[in-house]
């Protein structure tokens, strides 16, 4: 069961990546163009459903253990910089690398996977000399924002597939019939 | 039936199905879904070697066949059987369309570029404490300031670095 699960769990995922095109160069550099947001209504669906999904899990059994990344502001956008210039620059992000090679593209498969390598490799061998000063920077641990505003989760979930279905809809009445 | 297996689907669909998957792995089996993490696990084989007392891989992240990595072999299966139903597998060495009209056909050129800009988004994947499914999507799906945060560093500074690769084209 623990290696059929992530088995299957992965064929999916790569599944749905192939299907929505996020295996191809153009279509995850076009969404930082502003030309085509399949990757974020790729993304916003997939997060609202799984927002939903997880509080519907929860429903029935309060005990289930989700588990939580941990904010440190300083650091979790420090990532998210240096992570967009990446995807910018080659057009990947690292789970549309194994998508990309299982549609038979060798610049995901050897670049690329070569590049996730090399750099887990250069940020396991700095670990130690930059994250335990830069996890410290704006550092609020495993929290959510319903924990730490104090706010009944359902109400932001909901907040949540608002603000998701507004942004759709105005993407959805720009482009209306530009995609190929 | 079979036509839905052949042809493209909507991102929209796409990612209600992604969702129910992280709901999945997220409440049932208590994992985030990530691209990213694979690598981490699979760097020890070769970081334990040349930094014997790295921090990292003694203490931070476990080497091994682990959850993660299980994914990321799934996940390749899973795209060569979309890829496939879909007749659009094809071995070949360089992006379809686009990348040749800003950066020209060298193959070497879109190889480095691919290399550094992977690179990249490994490190910075690791500084935020994930990637874009491990963070982005299974931390937002949990309401966690991280993934936002690390959203909006995605977008601050992928905007802008297409903006200038493509400014002689989109001019």
């Amino acid at each position: 069961m623990t290696t059929i699960a992530p088995l299957l769990i992965g064929f999916a995922f790569g599944w749905l990546l192939q299907k929505a095109g996020l295996s191809r160069y153009d279509r995850v550099v076009n969404v930082f163009r502003l030309r085509d947001f399949a990757l974020l209504e790729f993304l916003l669906t997939a997060l609202v459903t799984a927002a939903i999904g997880i509080r519907v899990v929860r429903a029935f059994d309060p005990a289930v253990d989700v588990p939580i990344p941990t904010t440190y502001l300083a650091g979790n956008l420090a990532g998210g910089l240096v992570f967009g210039v990446g995807m910018a620059l080659s057009g990947f992000c690292p789970g549309t690398i194994a998508a990309g090679a299982g549609e038979g593209r060798l610049d995901y498969l050897i670049p690329g996977a070569l590049g996730l390598y090399t750099g887990a490799l250069v940020f396991g061998d700095d670990y130690g000399s930059i994250m335990p000063a830069l996890s410290r920077w704006g550092r609020l641990g495993a929290v959510t924002f319903a924990e730490a505003l104090r706010v009944e989760p359902w109400l932001l979930v909901i907040l949540l597939a608002e603000l998701s279905t507004l942004t759709l809809y105005v993407i959805a009445r720009r482009h209306r019939g530009a995609r190929p | 039936m079979i036509a839905a297996l052949r042809s493209p689907w909507s991102p929209r669909l796409a990612g209600v199905g992604l969702g129910l998957v992280v709901t999945v792995s997220m409440a049932v089996f208590g994992h985030r879904l990530s691209g990213a993490g694979a690598y981490q696990n699979l760097s020890g084989f070769v970081g334990k070697r040349i930094a014997p007392d790295a921090m990292y891989w003694q203490h931070v992240v476990p080497t091994g066949l682990t959850w993660d990595v299980l994914v990321l072999i799934g996940s390749l299966g899973g795209a060569f059987a979309a890829a496939s139903f879909s007749r659009t597998f094809k071995v070949r060495l360089m992006p379809d369309r686009q990348w040749a009209d800003v950066f020209g056909s060298s193959v070497a050129r879109r190889w480095l570029l691919a290399f550094v800009g992977s690179m990249l988004t490994e490190v910075g994947g690791g500084l935020a404490g994930g990637c874009t499914a491990s963070l982005a999507l299974s931390g937002g799906a949990v309401l966690a300031p991280a993934a936002f945060v690390f959203m909006a560093g995605m977008f601050a500074s992928g905007i802008p670095t297409a903006l200038v690769l493509y400014r002689r084209t989109d001019s």
